[in-house]
């Protein structure tokens, strides 16, 4: 399709449809702050003001094909910056909301799917899992000054619930000694756990609430089957 | 976004158990003096990055955003650090969030990195100190683009438990 020659409709203007999002793309002044302060803007034709306008013409069947939507970080400095107080970085997620699930790029989908039905991202058998938290563990204990470390794993009454960044487990595990050694040292009664250890919620890039209500449950759930008295937020 | 989502799904839950960030475990820590960081270890010039999610979200969606605190625990390990120009609200975000370190724009990301790293080039940092795993992610795989492999990319956490006599 020839996307110059399209010509702009108003009859296609659907504003309805997006009349329950937080913020109504009718505000915008077409500033182009936003559009200029963007990292994004202009790689492959993503441009936030553009999002707006197509929200408003409500074009919304090339915005679940876009590819360049997800460019955008969600970082929200457009919104701070923005004089109209829209929230861009809802829109965003508001419209990937919308996308067919297998239409969307890389692993944000698939990887959650591993999730929901594994418990993690990585799709490790719980059993998997603990013996690769035991093997950073027994490197740490190797150490001077970290003689007998452990990882405590399921600890009912902990004091402190660890949530474990599925990047680290497999690509960085070295990555996951320096939080634990601070633990140790610092004396605290931690535990991560070993069904569902993870903390990092892709429900939330893919605005898959559903999914991400999950999630967040899982750990709802460690608090309380386990007696834990705090929650470290994931991120 | 677990944050959010306690208060949006299981508001009730957050009044069964207490929630501590990062930044605030290690302040608690340090001021009851059960780590002891000393400022000794890196005499290079260090610079800090606020991730999106721990400042300006967090204040946007909670009215506070966690700004003191990783600063504050800066200044208990390093002699020398500058900041990045915008920083806290006002900050450029690294280009790793949003799940953007999943898809396959590899080479867009990179380029989204570029006024990152322009700042942290500016400040003439030696080291990057972060908090979030994607800014972490993100500066330590675009470095070399950039021609900054030497940058010593770190997490606040790596950085504090390098500071202590173990
Ligand atoms: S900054 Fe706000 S008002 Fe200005 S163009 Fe962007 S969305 Fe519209
Ligand atoms: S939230 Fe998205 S559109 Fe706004 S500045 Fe960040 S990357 Fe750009």
């Amino acid at each position: 399709m020839n996307k110059s020659s399209k010509i702009i409709d108003p009859g296609r203007s659907d504003r309805l449809r997006f009349a329950a999002w937080p913020h109504s793309p009718d505000d915008c002044l077409a500033c182009g702050l936003c559009s200029s302060l963007c990292p994004a803007s202009g790689i492959d034709g993503f441009d936030p003001r553009k999002v707006l306008r197509m929200v408003e013409l409500g074009r919304i069947e090339e915005l679940v094909e876009a590819r360049w939507l997800w460019l955008c970080t969600m970082c929200s400095k457009c919104v701070v910056y923005c004089p109209m107080q829209i929230n861009i970085s809802d829109i965003v997620r508001s419209i990937r909301t919308l996308w067919d699930r297998e239409k969307i790029p890389g692993d944000l989908h698939t990887g959650l799917v591993r999730a929901l039905k594994t418990g993690n991202v990585n799709a490790l058998s719980s059993q998997e899992f603990v013996s690769r938290m035991q093997a950073i563990a027994d490197e740490i204990a190797a150490e001077p000054g970290f003689e007998g470390f452990t990882v405590p794993i399921d600890k009912e009454g902990a004091n402190l619930l660890l949530t474990v960044h599925n990047k680290l487990v497999l690509r960085f595990p070295q990555d996951m000694k320096h939080l634990w050694k601070v633990l140790y040292l610092a004396n605290e009664d931690w535990t991560i756990t070993s069904e569902n250890p993870e903390g990092s919620n892709w429900g939330y890039f893919n605005g898959d609430d559903p999914a991400a209500k999950i999630l967040v449950g899982r750990i709802v759930d460690h608090m309380k089957n386990l007696k834990i008295k705090n929650l470290l937020w994931p991120e | 976004m677990t944050r959010s989502g306690l208060r949006k799904w299981y508001p009730e839950s957050l009044r069964t158990f207490g929630t501590i960030s990062v930044p605030e475990l290690l302040v608690k820590y340090i001021k009851e003096e059960r780590i002891k960081p000393e400022k000794s270890r890196f005499q290079g010039l260090a610079t800090y990055h606020d991730p999106c999610n721990f400042g300006r979200k967090s204040e946007m969606e909670f009215g506070r955003g966690f700004y003191d605190e990783p600063r504050w625990i800066m200044d208990r390990c390093l002699e020398n650090w500058v900041e990045l120009y915008p920083n806290k609200k006002y900050q450029t975000c690294c280009g790793g969030g949003g799940g953007t370190l999943t898809t396959p724009y590899d080479r867009e990301r990179t380029f989204y990195g570029r006024k990152k790293m322009e700042q942290i080039r500016a400040a003439g940092a030696q080291m990057f100190v972060t908090l979030c795993h994607a800014c972490h992610g993100q500066v330590n795989d675009i470095k070399k683009t950039y021609g900054m492999e030497d940058l010593d990319v770190k997490y606040l956490w790596e950085l504090v438990l390098e500071c202590l006599q173990i």
